[in-house]
């Protein structure tokens, strides 16, 4: 029950401030017009880098949302509220990632064919780019919250949540875009998306409670 | 080291007030105590068993308040009730709400209250939670005459019902009159 609380409001609260919700949409749209513009380039081209080019924006915006993950909590004390509750911490820090996931990853799933029929993306290539990313995502929505975790006191964190985090997130990266591009060659992504259920599986088990751990070394 | 060594045994019925001048640490003795904080050195002991349900008998208010601006008044106080596994109607938080000089601000975001109307909602945490334990951090900054008089009640009814409360407070004649113990810290 605390677990749905903790969630629910996350959700509710990244409602009603929006911003959350379309920034790395906006992101998104902006980055992929100047591809054209900058590449001068056909259809082929476009088709040939897209694999890439929407899984790359797909990261990229995810990595501009983190920041705030944890910070707002911190700042206005409201995780002193869960923090010292009965609740435990790493399942505190699993429904704030699943409410991340649900107010950023999601948006990015549905927001990707846009992007890939703006990118020239082989037709046959959809649905195992909308499969990559919906398995890509938690990982990355996981992956956020030890950045931001780690950094919530600090003034100007985004900067350090990058450089912490992409290391992380380059094999997330390696196998969702290559199950795209064999998809886009008409190869089978299967062993490409096995191995991308290998990472989530790895960032649910251990995310969490790195997490905790880098949330009480700040508090304490 | 911040402060000199302080020792301090509470009782039900019991308040400390704790001063000392700006930057000895009272709010990181406060923290500490709260569980916020490592201690570097020291121990924090409940009923001479130094377990973890301390803080399941304490509720600590600081300077961060705990408001999330983008929830209304109910919802706010909602969330910390259902993190702590209590059971509350719409009903109870609006009585709750009223009592605290909030009528009406049930559907208000917190963002939009003043700061005087942040620190109300935030003391409503005290009694819907009704930890036995209070650790108040300046809990009369921002609140009016009212709200100075509403606290001071509040704290001394918890006081008659086997609650003790350590507090901090600049300028409370009132606070200092009821105190069972000072304690000033000391720079080390």
């Amino acid at each position: 029950m605390r677990f749905w609380t903790l969630l629910r409001r996350d959700v509710l609260v990244a409602w009603r401030k929006k911003s959350g919700l379309y920034q790395p949409l906006v992101f998104q749209l902006l980055v992929v017009t100047m591809f054209p513009l900058g590449l001068g380039a056909g259809a082929q081209t476009l088709a040939k880098i897209s694999p890439a080019v929407v899984w790359i924006l797909a990261l990229l915006s995810t990595l501009i949302t983190f920041e705030h993950l944890f910070k707002d909590d911190y700042e206005d004390g409201s995780m002193d509220l869960y923090y010292l509750s009965d609740m435990s911490l790493p399942m505190a820090v699993l429904a704030k990632a699943m409410a991340h996931w649900i107010t950023t990853g999601i948006p990015v799933i549905l927001f990707a064919p846009i992007i890939g029929m703006l990118l020239h993306l082989p037709n046959q290539s959809f649905g195992i780019l909308l499969l990559s990313l919906a398995l890509a995502t938690p990982i990355f929505s996981l992956l956020g919250a030890v950045g931001s975790a780690l950094t919530m006191n600090l003034r100007n964190g985004g900067m350090l949540i990058s450089v912490l985090v992409l290391p992380l997130m380059s094999p997330v990266l390696i196998f969702g875009a290559g199950a795209v591009l064999e998809s886009t060659l008409g190869n089978s992504a299967h062993s490409h998306l096995l191995m991308l259920l290998g990472c989530l599986v790895l960032a649910i088990s251990l995310a969490p409670v790195t997490t905790a751990a880098a949330i009480r070394i700040n508090l304490e | 080291m911040l402060f000199a060594p302080v020792n301090l045994e509470l009782k039900p019925r019991q308040l400390a007030l704790l001063s000392g001048a700006n930057g000895t640490g009272k709010t990181t003795l406060m923290e500490a105590i709260a569980g916020i904080r490592l201690l570097s050195a020291g121990q924090v002991q409940f009923s001479g068993n130094n377990s973890h349900s301390w803080q399941h008998h304490s509720h600590y208010l600081g300077h961060k308040l705990g408001n999330n601006g983008a929830l209304t008044c109910a919802e706010n106080l909602a969330f910390v009730a259902h993190i702590n596994g209590l059971d509350v109607t719409e009903h109870d938080l609006s009585a709750l709400l009223a009592s605290a000089g909030l009528a009406g601000y049930d559907f208000q975001q917190a963002s939009d209250l003043s700061a005087g109307q942040k620190k109300r909602l935030a003391v409503c945490r005290l009694l819907l939670l009704n930890k036995t334990f209070w650790l108040l951090d300046e809990p009369f900054v921002n609140l009016d005459h009212a709200g100075c008089d509403w606290l001071y009640q509040l704290i001394s009814a918890h006081l008659d019902q086997g609650g003790a409360v350590l507090i901090t407070a600049h300028d409370q004649q009132k606070i200092t009159d009821l105190a069972h113990h000072h304690i000033t810290l000391e720079p080390a």
